[in-house]
């Protein structure tokens, strides 16, 4: 077998510019994160975030890998939200969601708008009506149609859980643990 | 305090310990103050010796076991009288399957049985409240509330 020769190139070309070059990795396109074992309808428990604690009921997973969830909304307050699987735990309770539709939504409904990253940028010291009029009023229109669509995807969620007793307090109540519990040894 | 249960021929243990977990046998035969012998022909536990420390004692005896008595001899005394069957109906048992039954509890049953628990307490308390009402401050007797607590 032939040896392996090992070369040193010793060069005559110079970089003229002090940049350095880091190594570029080409880019993916991001890989779904594979879904363990979650089905649409399943309630799950939020385990960061604003909404810590709550109970929401999972809709679907969209293209970036994150999760569709809601409230309902009516129910505890949290709206139509993309959420980081491995930030959930899900439990064995499931609401029927044959009826709603949640396919209008996806990655793109949750982009931020032009008139919001502008608002972002002055942070803290941004004043109320910054926005031009036209602004206003497309943030305004904007906002209605999310509502509009919050109401739409609950409708039959809700009366879906209307139908078992006592789903609607359950999804209405937060998560914790208390002195006694243990977490490693709770079935969900 | 009266030692009642003993380590006797024919005496119902529960083992507590090792891959027979949960089970229950009877005693066959005792062979120092630390052995026995159990078998349980009924209950799927094969005729082994183990010693005392893995085992719980029932207050039920196989009557008719008699020492060293073989698996055939203890199914037919099983069949006259039962003492199996008479353990599943003791508190002690009730205790263990409620345990068992608190520990598959999903979130959503947890969740429920803490709204049940209030509204039963709610009950009890309001009942208490009308009895002493009744009875002008002699009251003693404590209502007993409806639901049943998992």
């Amino acid at each position: 077998m032939p040896a392996k020769k090992r070369t040193v190139r010793i060069g005559n070309w110079y970089k003229s510019d002090d940049e350095n070059v880091h190594f570029v990795r080409k880019r993916k396109a991001p890989r779904p994160a594979k879904l363990r074992k979650i089905v649409p309808g399943q309630v799950l428990i939020l385990l960061s975030g604003r909404f810590q604690g709550k109970r929401v009921v999972f809709l679907k997973q969209l293209k970036s890998g994150l999760l569709l969830v809601t409230g309902p909304f009516k129910i505890n307050g949290v709206p139509l939200k993309r959420v980081n699987s491995a930030y959930v735990i899900p439990t064995s309770t499931k609401v029927d969601v044959t009826g709603v539709n949640a396919s209008q939504i996806d990655d793109d409904y949750f982009k931020r708008t032009q008139a919001q990253r502008r608002k972002n940028e002055q942070g803290f010291w941004a004043k109320r009506g910054e926005l031009t009029v036209e602004q206003q009023t497309a943030e305004k229109t904007r906002l209605d149609g999310k509502r509009n669509t919050q109401k739409s995807v609950d409708a039959a969620l809700i009366t879906a859980i209307k139908k078992t007793q006592l789903l609607k307090q359950y999804l209405g109540a937060r998560f914790t643990i208390g002195k006694t519990t243990r977490p490693h040894e709770l079935v969900f | 305090m009266v030692l009642a249960k003993f380590v006797e021929v024919g005496r119902v243990v529960k083992i507590n310990y090792g891959p027979q977990e949960g089970k229950l046998a009877t005693i066959v035969e005792i062979l120092n103050d630390k052995r026995v012998l159990i078998d349980g022909p009924t209950t799927g536990v094969q005729r082994q010796v183990i010693p005392i420390r893995r085992l719980t004692l029932t207050k039920f005896n196989l009557k008719g076991a008699t020492r060293g008595a073989r698996s055939g001899v203890l199914t037919k005394a099983i069949k006259k009288s039962d003492p199996f069957a008479q353990y599943a109906q003791s508190i002690a048992a009730k205790k263990v399957a409620k345990k068992a039954l608190r520990a598959k509890l999903n979130d959503f049953d947890r969740f429920r049985v803490m709204i049940l628990r209030k509204r039963r307490s709610a009950l009890l308390s309001t009942q208490l409240k009308s009895l002493k009402k009744n009875a002008g401050g002699k009251a003693q007797a404590q209502a007993k509330g409806g639901n049943k607590k998992k």
